[in-house]
């Protein structure tokens, strides 16, 4: 009887893989410690504005694990979030209805995502250099558009103000905080795209084009169009993050947006997607990105001042990455 | 003939890529052809027969306080028939951005420069640049503290350390009684954007210093950043003083939860538009700001501002006067530049709340 036990197990945290295995633990531990350094972090208010502080992260992570697996990059994310906010916001203030202007956000985060995809696999622009280019622009274009002024989406008490609910109902039930709906729609968003990543045509394309490209394209596969997709979904998930970002912080300014496309890098290496490229789940993504949110949160509360913040965060993220590299050197000898 | 040659020489991913990318770039083009106009009589033109130039290097244009600084600015340049040209960095945290717009400005050879420095520290060599050059600097909003002798002709700007007081009197106003007839230790939070520039600084230290000498020195103690840091041990009051490591909406929104979830907390104040932004999008959820409740007391305006005012979530602001700002920075840059001695001007600031805000005296002052 036991030998057949000790197989299962094994086989099971195989399957998960140590690498997320380590991510989920670690962000057990970190939310603990804070938990117990700080009384005012263990309320439910506090968690949801861990949730609330993630999602944007979260979905612009979800979209540039994809490039990331093909072996490429996207500096671009950041600045494609705000550019396609303050553009469907200019279209809403002009008359376009919500939800229109909500999907138009999504669109154009798409449209700057074919761009980059075109010069990346047509082109053969490095995608360091594609994407750096697309995230210049992108932070003019949003300046040029509005004017340099800054766009307020609907209050939560307007009559437009429906859409904040997506991401955080108002008070509800019993809960006075709200419900953070918005993590549904996270969770939801990374199930798809793992169950694309994994189970389906374009994601095991994907997949196979960051692991070894040539062979991929010697073994019949559009390699253009696959790579291309991954930077479409890249833009495409920029615009979803840019509808999250309005959802909970309502204006946004031309000009911001750069250091979100790092946080959001940051999230997916931590969560086991190498920069190499042929590897990554977007699970870990997710974990990932929530460590980081923790962090964010959490050492301010404990009254660190900024400078220490920040120290801390960079330690963290070396951390991390160091122990995929092992791991992954560890897998090569074996 | 050729053309087709061309066009079939091409292979089908080129032409697609082309077309994609030609796509992208002209309906780029076309969105920014429906967009608002820019900013005026932006001179690429020096000197266009007799009229004047002025240079103005703001903060930046991240707070849509720089939109009526703006305004103000043009006002000016119609009446005194000068050219203007303002510029300012992407963020309020782009120092190097700014001393680069400041030096490109100074080659340009203007009449006048007029300056709202994020550091003077770093703009010293630019300064000093003009100075030689005999360009005479006024300094708006923030000002350039610390500025060599004689470099900066005069300011016009609102006192920021008179605001900040304000803003400590009003609020004080609606906290005494709970300070006096609480036996436990009372927090009031200050959320500051950042403590590099001038302005931020001194409405921060402003509000805090007034606030302690309201309550009374030995019974407060002023704590939380280096910078502003009196600790008295056992005070009945402590002044906590939080800023964020970046100047974006997530970092200063979570300083500002850091204060809202402290049991103790009676009052809140944010220094500038962005701090109060903070403050109300932290509230979210929480409901903790209102009249009996937290009180909170903001600077400047902005939508949310201006909305969380009239609600009554916040017990009210402090404005300045932005578009007084800009016009008399233009103002004073024309008198010296003509060479006539110019002094100080202090464009005042003054407390609104949501029964006062529609009058003809502050409505002006207030932007979007």
């Amino acid at each position: 009887m036991k030998p057949i036990e000790k197989k299962s197990l094994q086989t099971i945290f195989k399957q998960i893989g140590t690498q997320k295995l380590i991510a989920i633990l670690a962000l057990i531990l970190i939310y603990i410690f804070f938990a117990i350094f700080s009384g005012p972090f263990r309320t439910s208010n506090t968690l949801i504005s861990i949730f609330d502080s993630s999602y944007y992260i979260g979905f612009l992570a979800i979209g540039v694990t994809f490039v990331i697996i093909t072996g490429g990059i996207d500096l671009s994310i950041g600045t494609v979030m705000v550019c396609s906010a303050l553009m469907g916001g200019v279209l809403y203030e002009k008359g376009l209805p919500l939800p229109f202007a909500l999907l138009a956000i999504v669109l154009i985060g798409a449209a700057f995502g074919l761009a980059n995809g075109l010069m990346v696999s047509v082109l053969k622009l490095p995608a360091f250099i594609a994407t750096l280019g697309t995230m210049m622009v992108t932070r003019g274009l949003g300046s040029i558009i509005t004017g340099t002024k800054s766009i307020t989406f609907p209050l939560r008490t307007a009559a437009d103000g429906w859409y904040k609910s997506l991401f955080r109902t108002g008070a509800v039930g019993g809960l006075e905080t709200g419900f953070p709906s918005g993590f549904l729609l996270l969770i939801g968003g990374a199930v798809i795209m793992a169950v694309i990543l994994s189970k389906t045509r374009t994601g095991r394309y994907i997949l196979a084009l960051g692991s070894n490209k040539e062979a991929t394209r010697l073994s019949g596969v559009n390699i253009v169009k696959w790579e291309t997709i991954a930077y479409v979904i890249s833009g495409t998930f920029a615009g979803i993050a840019a509808v999250s970002y309005v959802a909970i912080y309502s204006t946004v300014q031309p000009g911001t947006g750069n250091g979100f496309e790092l946080d959001a890098i940051a999230g997916v290496v931590i969560g086991g997607t190498s920069l190499a490229g042929g590897v990554g789940s977007v699970a870990g993504t997710i974990i990932g990105v929530f460590i980081m949110s923790i962090l964010k949160v959490g050492l301010p509360f404990i009254g660190l001042q900024p400078h220490y913040q920040l120290f801390i965060t960079g330690f963290v993220l070396i951390a991390a990455v160091y122990a995929d590299v092992r791991n992954r050197m560890k897998k090569k000898t074996r | 003939m050729y053309f087709k040659r061309v066009m079939a020489d091409l292979k089908k991913c080129n032409r697609i890529a082309a077309m994609g990318a030609a796509m992208v770039l002209t309906v780029s083009m076309m969105l920014s052809g429906c967009s608002k106009p820019e900013e005026p009589t932006s001179s690429g033109n020096a000197s266009s027969g007799d009229k004047m130039t002025v240079e103005i290097v703001a903060k930046g244009f991240q707070h849509d306080f720089w939109q009526a600084v703006l305004k103000g600015t043009e006002k000016a340049a119609e009446e005194f028939g000068v050219t203007t040209n303002f510029v300012g960095p992407e963020g309020e945290g782009a120092i190097a951005a700014q001393v680069e717009q400041l030096n490109n400005a100074i080659n340009k050879g203007p009449d006048a420069i007029c300056l709202a420095a994020l550091d003077t520290s770093a703009a010293i060599d630019a300064i000093s640049n003009a100075q030689s050059k005999g360009i005479p600097i006024i300094g708006f909003d923030s000002g350039v503290p610390g500025a060599p002798e004689g470099s900066v002709a005069a300011n016009a700007a609102t006192d920021n350390y008179k605001a900040g007081e304000l803003a400590a009197e009003k609020m004080y106003e609606a906290i005494k009684d709970k300070i006096t007839t609480s036996s436990d230790t009372v927090r009031i939070g200050i959320v500051a954007q950042e403590a590099n520039s001038e302005s931020i600084t001194q409405r921060t230290a402003g509000f805090a210093e007034k606030m302690s000498a309201l309550i009374g020195e030995d019974k407060s103690s002023v704590e939380g950043h280096d910078k502003y840091s009196r600790k008295v041990e056992g005070a009945k009051v402590i002044i906590e003083i939080r800023i964020p490591t970046e100047v974006t909406d997530n970092a200063g929104k979570t300083e500002a939860l850091t204060l809202l979830n402290k049991e103790d907390l009676i009052a809140i104040y944010g220094s500038n538009e962005f701090a109060a932004k903070c403050i109300i999008n932290a509230n979210e959820g929480m409901n903790k700001l209102g009249a009996d409740k937290v009180i909170a007391v903001g600077f400047d305006s902005g939508a949310l501002q201006l909305d969380a005012v009239k609600s009554g979530v916040f017990y009210g602001s402090v404005t300045q006067d932005p578009v007084s700002i800009g016009y008399n920075a233009v103002k004073l840059a024309v008198a010296a530049a003509k060479g006539e001695t110019v002094e100080d001007v202090d464009t005042g600031c003054q407390w609104y709340n949501a029964e006062n805000m529609d009058s003809p005296e502050i409505a002006p002052c207030l932007y979007e």
